[in-house]
C-alpha cells in the first residue's frame, strides 16, 4: 500500500508540474502579479481580476485541487503500513471534500464577484476572502481532528510503543 | 500615560532583555553537553514544545514584514499564515514521530544526523549541512538587522539616545543575543519561547481589538474601504494573483516540515505521546499571534487609502506606525517586547542548527567524526555565526541589499524545497534513497539561486521557490523509483515499520 501511496503522490506532483508549465507558457497578461498603486508609494494594485484570471483560471483551479489532494496523500504516507484501512481512508477522503469545498466556495465567489460586482461580508471581510481566511485556517482541522483523536488509533498505538522500547532495548542509542 | 510612551516601551524591552539574560545564567547551569546544547536533552514537556514550536513559526518576519506585506500586497500575503493548519498537521504526520524514535535510537542532535542515519550516507549529510548553513546566514542577517532598526527606531524617540546610530543598536541586540544563545543553548532558547509565545498571543488578540477599534464600522469598514479602492487587493488572491498565492501555500504549507528550526524541535519533547497535544497548542498558538499580522496591516492599508495616516515611507514600518497611532503605550511595549522576543528566539534558533551544521555535521562528514569537546566549539561557533550575520546585516544595510536578499532567498523556500523530500517522505517511504536525496538537494539549491541571481521574471507571480518545490519532489521519488538502494539498517528497517 505505501508504493501506491507513493506512486499516487508522484503522480500529482508530475501532473502539477504540468500545469505549472501550462501556466508559465500561457498568455501573459499584463499586470498579472501586481502593479504599483497610481498615487500611494510602496503599495501595490490587482486591476482587472477577470483579466487576470481569463488564460490560467481552470489550470489555476485544477492546481489547488491537485494540490489538496497531495495534503491526504501526503497525511496517509505518513501513517505506518498497519493501521492502514477503510477507516482511515474514509476520514482522509472526507477532509479533502471539506477542503475542496472550501476552495470552490472561495474560486466562485470571486468569479460571482468579478461577474457582478457585489459582494456580502462576513465577520469583516468579503465573503470570497472569508473563505479563504477563516475556511483556509479551518480546513485542516479534520486532519489535526484525526491525528489528535485518532493518535492511538492511527499514529501511534499501545502496541507501537511496545515495539519501539523493545527497539531501544535491542539496539540501544548508538 | 501617553506622555512616557517612549519610557513605558523601553521598559518593557529592557524587562525582556534582563529575562533573557537571566535565563541564559540559568540554562547555562542546566548545560552539561552538545546534547543538552543542541536539542535540550530531549527532555521537554508539551507545553515548553509547543511554544517553543510556533513562536519560532512567527519570527521577525511575522511581527514587522507580515502586516508590511498585508500594506503593501493585500490579501495575497494571507495565504502565508491560513496554511499554518495545514502545514502543522502534516509536520506532524510526517515528521513528529519518526524523527523523535530516530533522535534517541540513534542519539541524533541534528537534522543531518536523522538523514544520515536514514541514508546511510554522508554526502546526504554533508549537503543537508551546507544547505542549513546558507538559508540560516541569510535570515540570521535579516533578524539582526529588523532588530537594530527596531531598536533605533524606538531609542531615536528619546532625548537620551536621539542621534544613536544603527551600528550601536546592531552591537548592543547582537550582545544580548550571544550572550543568552552562547550560555544557555536551545535550553536558554525554549524557555525564552515560553515567555515570547505567551506575549504573542496576548499581543495578537488586544492588537485585533485595537484594530478592529479604528474606523467606527470595524474590521468591514477597514475591508470596503479597501475593496472601493482595489477590489482586487481584498479578493482572495490579494494583488499579486492567484499563481503567488497558491505558490505560498505551496511552499509555506507544505514546507513547515522542512524547516530545521521547526522539525528540530520535535526532537526534544519527552515523550512520543505528547505529540496529540502539542499539534493542538501549537496551532491555537499561532492562529493568535497571527491576528496580529491579518488585522494590522488590513487596517493600515484602509487607514492611508481614507487619507486617516500619511502613506508609509516602507510597507515594513506598518507595524511601528501602528502602534504609535492608535496603540495604547503598554500595549505598544508588549507588543515591541514582543517582536525583541520573537526576534531573538528565532535567531537563536538558527544559530543552534547552524552552529549544529558547522561544528557536528560537516566535520562528521568529511572526516569521519566530529570536533572533540563539541560544547565548547558550540559556543566558540555561535559567537562567530553571530558577527559574521551582524557584519552582512550591516553590509547589506549600508552598500549591497542584494547580498543578504540572495542569502535570504536561500531561506523558508530552500529548506521547503531541499529538505521536505529528503526529510518528510524520506523518513516515511523506504524506497527514498540517497540519490533521490543528492539530487533533490542540489536541484532546488541551484534553481532557487539562478532564478534570484539572475531575477528571471516568471509569469502570473509564480515563485522560483514553487518551481524548486515541485521540480525536487518530482526528481527525489522519481529517481529513488530508478535507482536501487543499499539496503536499510535493520534497526532502521525496523523503526520505519512502526
Amino acid at each position: 500500500m505505501q508504493n501506491r501511496v507513493i506512486i499516487g503522490i508522484f503522480t500529482i506532483c508530475c501532473a502539477m508540474a504540468a500545469l505549472l508549465l501550462a501556466i508559465i507558457l500561457a498568455e501573459p497578461v499584463a499586470g498579472s502579479g501586481g502593479m504599483p498603486h497610481p498615487t500611494i508609494p510602496g503599495m501595490m494594485n490587482g486591476g482587472d481580476g477577470a483579466a487576470r484570471l481569463a488564460e490560467i483560471g481552470w489550470f489555476a483551479f485544477l492546481f489547488q485541487c491537485l494540490l489538496l489532494l497531495l495534503i491526504v496523500a501526503l497525511a496517509a504516507l505518513g501513517v505506518a503500513q498497519q493501521h492502514h484501512g477503510l477507516k482511515l481512508y474514509t476520514l482522509l477522503f472526507l477532509s479533502y471534500l471539506f477542503t475542496l469545498f472550501i476552495w470552490w466556495q472561495m474560486y466562485f465567489g470571486h468569479l460571482h464577484f468579478l461577474e457582478t460586482g457585489e459582494t456580502g461580508y462576513f465577520l469583516g471581510f468579503p465573503v470570497a476572502t472569508a473563505w479563504q481566511m477563516y475556511g483556509t485556517w479551518i480546513g485542516a482541522i479534520p486532519l489535526v481532528l484525526i491525528y489528535v483523536l485518532g493518535f492511538k488509533t492511527f499514529i501511534h498505538s499501545d502496541e507501537d510503543e511496545q515495539v519501539y522500547q523493545a527497539l531501544l532495548k535491542q539496539y540501544g542509542a548508538k | 500615560m501617553e506622555a512616557y510612551r517612549q519610557e513605558i516601551i523601553i521598559g518593557a524591552v529592557l524587562i525582556y532583555f534582563v529575562f533573557c539574560v537571566l535565563t541564559g545564567i540559568w540554562a547555562m547551569r542546566r548545560t552539561h553537553s552538545s546534547s543538552d546544547f543542541f536539542v535540550a536533552g530531549r527532555g521537554l514537556g508539551p507545553i515548553v514544545v509547543s511554544l517553543a514550536l510556533f513562536s519560532s513559526t512567527l519570527s521577525g518576519f511575522g511581527f514587522v514584514g507580515g502586516p508590511g506585506l498585508v500594506y503593501s500586497t493585500g490579501v495575497s500575503s494571507f495565504w502565508m499564515i491560513v496554511i499554518s493548519s495545514t502545514g502543522y498537521a502534516l509536520g506532524f504526520f510526517l515528521v513528529a514521530k519518526r524523527i523523535r524514535m530516530m533522535a534517541s535510537l540513534r542519539n541524533c542532535i541534528s537534522l543531518p544526523d536523522i538523514a544520515a542515519a536514514r541514508y546511510g550516507s554522508e554526502s546526504v549529510r554533508f549537503l543537508l549541512a551546507v544547505t542549513i548553513v546558507l538559508g540560516v546566514m541569510g535570515y540570521l542577517a535579516t533578524q539582526i538587522l529588523a532588530m537594530a532598526l527596531v531598536m533605533q527606531a524606538i531609542l531615536t524617540g528619546t532625548e537620551m539616545f536621539a542621534n544613536i546610530g544603527l551600528v550601536s543598536c546592531v552591537i548592543i541586540s547582537s550582545a544580548v543575543l550571544i550572550f543568552y544563545c552562547v550560555t544557555g543553548g536551545i535550553i536558554a532558547s525554549v524557555y525564552t519561547d515560553v515567555v515570547q509565545g505567551a506575549l504573542m498571543m496576548i499581543a495578537g488578540v488586544l492588537i485585533l481589538f485595537a484594530a478592529i477599534s479604528v474606523f467606527d464600522g470595524g474590521m468591514q469598514e477597514a475591508t470596503a474601504i479597501i475593496l472601493a479602492d482595489d477590489a482586487e487587493a481584498i479578493m482572495p488572491y490579494g494583488t499579486m494573483g492567484i499563481m503567488a498565492s497558491l505558490g505560498w501555500f505551496f511552499v509555506f504549507g507544505l514546507g513547515l516540515a522542512g524547516q530545521p528550526h521547526l522539525v528540530t524541535k520535535m526532537m526534544m519533547n519527552k515523550n512520543i505521546a505528547d505529540n496529540r497535544t502539542i499539534l493542538p497548542m501549537s496551532l491555537l498558538g499561532y492562529v493568535l499571534a497571527a491576528l496580529l499580522w491579518v488585522s494590522i496591516g488590513v487596517v493600515m492599508r484602509a487607514a492611508v487609502i481614507a487619507g486617516v495616516s500619511e502613506p508609509l515611507a516602507l510597507p515594513d514600518d506598518a507595524a511601528a506606525v501602528f502602534l504609535a497611532a492608535f496603540a495604547n503605550p503598554i500595549l505598544a511595549g508588549i507588543v515591541f517586547a514582543g517582536l525583541f522576543a520573537a526576534i531573538m528566539s528565532t535567531a537563536d534558533a538558527f544559530l543552534n542548527i547552524g552552529a549544529a551544521a558547522i561544528i557536528h555535521d560537516i566535520p562528521k562528514a568529511v572526516r569521519g567524526k566530529s570536533l572533540e569537546n563539541e560544547l565548547f566549539w558550540a559556543r566558540i561557533v555561535t559567537v562567530l555565526m553571530a558577527v559574521v550575520a551582524a557584519g552582512f546585516a550591516l553590509y547589506s544595510h549600508y552598500q549591497d541589499a542584494t547580498l543578504v536578499a540572495l542569502l535570504g532567498a536561500f531561506g523558508w523556500a530552500t529548506f521547503a524545497a531541499g529538505i521536505f523530500p529528503v526529510i518528510a517522505i524520506g523518513l516515511n517511504w523506504k524506497g527514498a534513497t540517497a540519490m533521490g536525496a543528492i539530487v533533490a538537494i542540489v536541484a532546488s539549491l541551484l534553481i532557487n539561486f539562478i532564478v534570484q541571481l539572475a531575477a528571471i521574471p516568471i509569469p502570473y507571480g509564480i515563485s522560483g521557490g514553487l518551481l524548486a518545490f515541485v521540480a525536487s519532489l518530482v526528481l527525489f521519488i522519481g529517481i529513488s523509483l530508478c535507482t536501487n538502494d543499499r539496503k536499510l539498517d535493520k534497526d532502521i528497517d525496523a523503526l520505519m515499520n512502526i
